[in-house]
């Protein structure tokens, strides 16, 4: 038989089949794609499924969607406070001092978003298998990793980070919880970004330092947790959407010397 | 008939493709980690989400009544400039500008401690509510660092003495119940470096030093 006359059978027996098959075997390929995703999501961070947890996560998915909310809230209160206190600007120098005071607090609190240049790296788990007798956890992205990057920012010279879109600021603590990682109590899910502003070579000054290459050979060599970065024209770091409300600490009135401690009750720990 | 009967399985499978497509977004936006976590680690978590929206939720309060007064002073068409010198006070004393005073708790550290323990240290106070640290009288902002080995932990520049003490303000009580709990960074110190000891110490009254950096970002502008 001739090139040309299979050819045209092919294309004959192609044109006769019903578009409905068609369809449907173009949507059975999505499904099989999708049940496939659906396999590859339940990584080793996914290993419990008792009945009992099923109402904690649900009540952890609802709270964090509204620590969302509220943290947009805040956000939008906040605009909306700095709005009015810009319109009052030009009434007199004393308000116009004290408003660029003001200014000036919120920046270096990290109350308001910033775009600058710097840098973001990704941290992300191990796809390398850990051994028989190893910590599976070794092979995840943990709390004390995304600190010692902010580390080694910082010491780099950053002015401004964010983790996931959580802003550091004073208060910020990054912990881990079962092998989940929250900063400024909000959960943070993998892969990790941090985003710094700072010096147009803040990348070549982190990558440079002793405390990144002992963490690269920690982290990177030792178990495989991804390490990467990019290097955008600008980068963006959110505002603090938390609390800057200080419940027990005052500001100290400038005239009163300094007092010692004193003790409350008798020590504990040790 | 054939044709209806391929309409309803075509039907059918766009029908599974949909809930898949809806499970799988939901497991990546949401929930995926939460499954690897135990139910004693879920109660923790939901603990700290709490905690995290009863901050947000007074954070919104304290906003809005900042927002209404100043709304008010703005139809009357006035400023009022105690409140602008409060907050001004205030995000100062919160960013580290301003000395503060309050309650909290004194950490006495005796030993070769090394930074990243005295950084765990500085981020259990954290997690714990501290809102404002210092250690041997050195104000610790964010981008504070401690750093060095072994009894040659430096912050800001300064090394630190043997022993050293890390001041907190915050809530006594649940600053040295966080840090003395079972597992807490006392107890895991104990463990690690037995020559390392931590004394927490109730203070009803602390005074912390300013700052002396210069916290106003050179390379970011804001973004408004």
């Amino acid at each position: 038989m001739s090139g040309t006359g299979l050819r045209a059978r092919i294309g004959n027996r192609i044109r006769s089949i019903p578009s409905w098959q068609v369809t449907l075997g173009l949507a059975l390929l999505g499904l099989g794609f999708l049940i496939a995703a659906q396999l590859a999501t339940e990584r080793p961070r996914i290993r419990y499924t008792t009945q009992e947890r099923t109402p904690l996560i649900e009540t952890a998915v609802d709270l964090q969607e509204q620590q969302e909310e509220l943290s947009a809230q805040v956000l939008k209160l906040r605009d909306q406070i700095h709005a009015i206190e810009q319109q009052g600007q030009g009434t007199n120098a004393a308000i116009r001092k004290l408003n660029a005071e003001l200014e000036e607090a919120r920046l270096s609190a990290g109350l308001i978003p910033l775009r600058g240049t710097g840098v973001v790296f990704q941290l992300e788990d191990s796809v390398e298998p850990a051994g028989a007798v190893e910590n599976e956890l070794d092979y995840l992205v943990t709390a004390r990793d995304l600190r010692t990057m902010v580390e080694e920012l910082w010491l780099a010279g950053a002015e401004a980070i964010a983790i996931n879109g959580e802003r550091v600021v004073p208060t910020t603590s990054i912990i881990d919880i079962g092998g989940v990682i929250l900063a400024n109590s909000a959960y943070l899910t993998p892969p990790y970004q941090i985003s710094a502003i700072g010096s147009e070579d803040l990348y070549e000054q982190v990558v440079s330092s002793p405390g990144f290459a002992d963490f690269v050979r920690a982290r990177q060599d030792a178990y495989g947790i991804r390490i990467g970065y990019l290097e955008p024209p600008e980068v963006d770091i959110p505002a603090f959407a938390g609390t800057a409300t200080l419940r027990n600490a005052r500001p100290a009135p400038s005239e009163e010397p300094p007092a010692s401690p004193a003790p409350a009750s008798p020590g504990t720990g040790g | 008939m054939r044709r209806t009967r391929n309409q309803l399985t075509i039907a059918a499978v766009s029908f599974l493709l949909g809930l898949l497509v809806v499970t799988q977004l939901r497991a990546q936006a949401a929930g995926s980690g939460l499954g690897g976590m135990s139910s004693q680690d879920l109660t923790v978590f939901v603990a700290n989400l709490n905690a995290g929206l009863d901050q947000r939720r007074q954070e919104i309060a304290a906003l809005e009544r900042d927002l209404a007064t100043l709304s008010a002073n703005q139809d009357r068409g006035v400023v009022s400039l105690g409140q602008v010198r409060e907050e001004l006070a205030s995000i100062r004393a919160y960013a580290g500008l301003e000395r503060v005073t309050g309650p909290g708790v004194t950490v006495t550290v005796d030993g070769p401690i090394d930074g990243p323990t005295v950084e765990d240290l500085i981020n259990e106070l954290r997690g714990a509510g501290a809102e404002a640290i210092a250690i041997d009288g050195v104000r610790v902002v964010a981008g504070s660092v401690p750093t060095g080995g072994p009894g040659e932990v430096a912050v800001e520049g300064d090394r630190l003495d043997d022993p050293f003490e890390v001041s907190a303000i915050g809530g006594a009580e649940t600053l040295t119940g966080s840090l003395t709990r079972s597992g807490g960074i006392v107890a895991q110190v104990a463990a690690t470096s037995p020559e390392v000891t931590m004394t927490v110490t109730p203070v009803d009254r602390l005074e912390l030093p300013a700052t002396q950096r210069n916290l106003v970002p050179e390379h970011g502008s804001p973004r408004l």
